[in-house]
């Protein structure tokens, strides 16, 4: 019993005395002060998202560039916008969060051929191993769910249509883990206020005309780019894959009819009605 | 005299807290890929094991001896280096911002590290006194700088040998690291 009483004693003691030496350090060091400022307006949880070791690391290199933020911003920050507040005030920028904002959207619509019948561990990883997948497009989604767990917001799920990961836009916080994590390398941040996206990743083996793996892959035809009324598809050539831009393009779903294998997908419409355009 | 440079050698060298002892290992091979962050990582793990030994030293000779608790002292220690590193951190971040980013993510990574506990629970098992503790602590960091750093140096070079594919990173760092544990059984019968 005395033991219980000493531990707690000296880990009061200890807490007393980390309380006294946070009031007695000197607070008002110079060229520390902005720092300081910065790093008490940041959400201090030290998650290390915006690649920096800890909100203070952060902050220290906002001292230096504050237009920093909008190159690397926290994402933790930016789902709050009372801290988003602070942080205009004290770095004397304006941020549009809808431009920073990012969310993860898995580019895959799950028609690929099967090869064979995996019956091996229950991971993506572990079926990735096996010729790139039990898929025949070896960017398939294996529907393993590897990033379900690694999820912090249990944004993911399976869609049991296609048996593709699909992620709720409006959980989603735009974290990354499930990036990393994907042994497919086929999930991708992408910015919110996105009009259309591409849902096929199919890019690197372009030499291969995806219909033959896939019913639903890009057969790189160019349909859409001929399409566009708006100018606001260009054609990428080295990955065959179409690009659009936000600011032109005017939402006439043109690209997304004309499009034979269904790879192009309104990305408004993935925001607000979650099972719609699943996958 | 001649004891305390024994002390020393002992820990540094023969019985190294990494190579024989195999504490700290995570760090052995997370911070060993630059030159530069090893020698942080090393000269912060000897400030805290410096300061950890002295600060327990005093914990097990005023408290833990004297109410007959010895048997609690790895959960006290934690309790005690733990707080003790928030103490320095708050405390170099307030007065040497240069050296608080040179120390950098290393000094609250290393509240939990086991070579810090280990070399203060060696302490309190050979009943050292206090000059003792600080030149073994003192030989315990140094040993752990002088191992990340050979360990680095070998690793930047290893970047760029041509292993095959499937030993490169880790599997061919580990296969280092049990060749520099051979080396080091070479001060085997120093004293």
């Amino acid at each position: 019993m005395a033991v219980v009483f000493i531990l707690t004693g000296i880990a009061l003691v200890l807490g007393i005395v980390i309380y006294f030496v946070n009031r007695l350090v000197p607070h008002n060091v110079k060229g520390i002060e902005k720092t300081e400022e910065i790093s008490s307006a940041l959400p201090g949880i030290n998650c290390g998202a915006c690649g920096y070791p800890g909100c203070f690391a952060y902050a220290q290199a906002l001292t230096a560039n504050p237009n920093l933020i909008t190159e690397t911003p926290c994402p933790t920050a930016i789902q709050s916008p009372e801290t988003i507040k602070n942080l205009e005030k004290t770095l004397d920028v304006t941020l549009d969060t809808a431009e920073m904002s990012k969310k993860a959207l898995v580019h895959c619509n799950g028609n690929s051929e099967i090869l064979f019948n995996y019956s091996g561990v229950k991971s993506c990883k572990g079926a990735a191993q096996l010729l790139n997948g039990y898929k025949k497009c070896p960017y398939a989604c294996l529907g393993f769910g590897d990033c379900i767990k690694i999820c912090p917001q249990d944004a993911i799920t399976i869609n049991p249509e296609n048996g593709v990961a699909f992620i709720d836009q409006k959980k989603c916080i735009g974290c990354g883990l499930c990036i990393t994590e994907c042994p497919q390398n086929i999930i991708e941040l992408i910015p919110v206020n996105t009009k259309i996206t591409f849902q096929c990743s199919y890019l690197p083996l372009r030499d291969i005309p995806s219909r033959e793996k896939c019913n639903s892959g890009c057969t790189h035809c160019r349909k859409c780019f001929r399409s566009c009324e708006a100018d606001a598809i260009t054609w990428n050539k080295d990955k065959a894959i179409p690009e659009f831009d936000i600011e032109k393009c005017t939402l006439c779903h043109k690209c997304v009819e004309i499009c034979p294998q269904n790879t192009l997908a309104d990305y408004t419409e993935t925001k607000v009605n979650a099972k719609a355009t699943a996958g | 005299m001649s004891e305390l440079i024994s002390i020393f050698l002992s820990v540094a060298v023969i019985n190294n807290l990494i190579i024989s002892k195999f504490l700290g290992l995570c760090p052995f091979f997370g911070v060993s890929k630059k030159i530069g962050n090893a020698l942080s990582m090393g000269i912060a793990v000897t400030l805290v094991m410096l300061v950890a030994s002295i600060a327990t030293w005093f914990i097990n000779n005023l408290i833990l001896i004297p109410f007959e608790i010895e048997y609690m002292n790895i959960i006290m220690y934690i309790l005690v280096i733990a707080a003790l590193v928030q103490i320095i951190e708050l405390f170099i971040k307030r007065t040497n911002l240069s050296l608080y980013n040179a120390l950098g993510i290393y000094l609250p990574l290393i509240t939990t590290n086991c070579a810090v506990l280990g070399i203060t629970l060696i302490n309190a098992q050979e009943s050292y006194g206090l000059l003792e503790s600080i030149v073994s602590s003192l030989g315990g960091g140094v040993g752990f700088l002088l191992v990340l750093v050979i360990m680095s140096g070998i690793r930047e070079k290893l970047e760029i040998a041509d292993a095959p594919s499937s030993m490169r990173g880790l599997p061919v760092a580990m296969l280092v690291g049990a060749m520099l544990g051979l080396t080091f059984f070479g001060f085997g019968g120093m004293i």
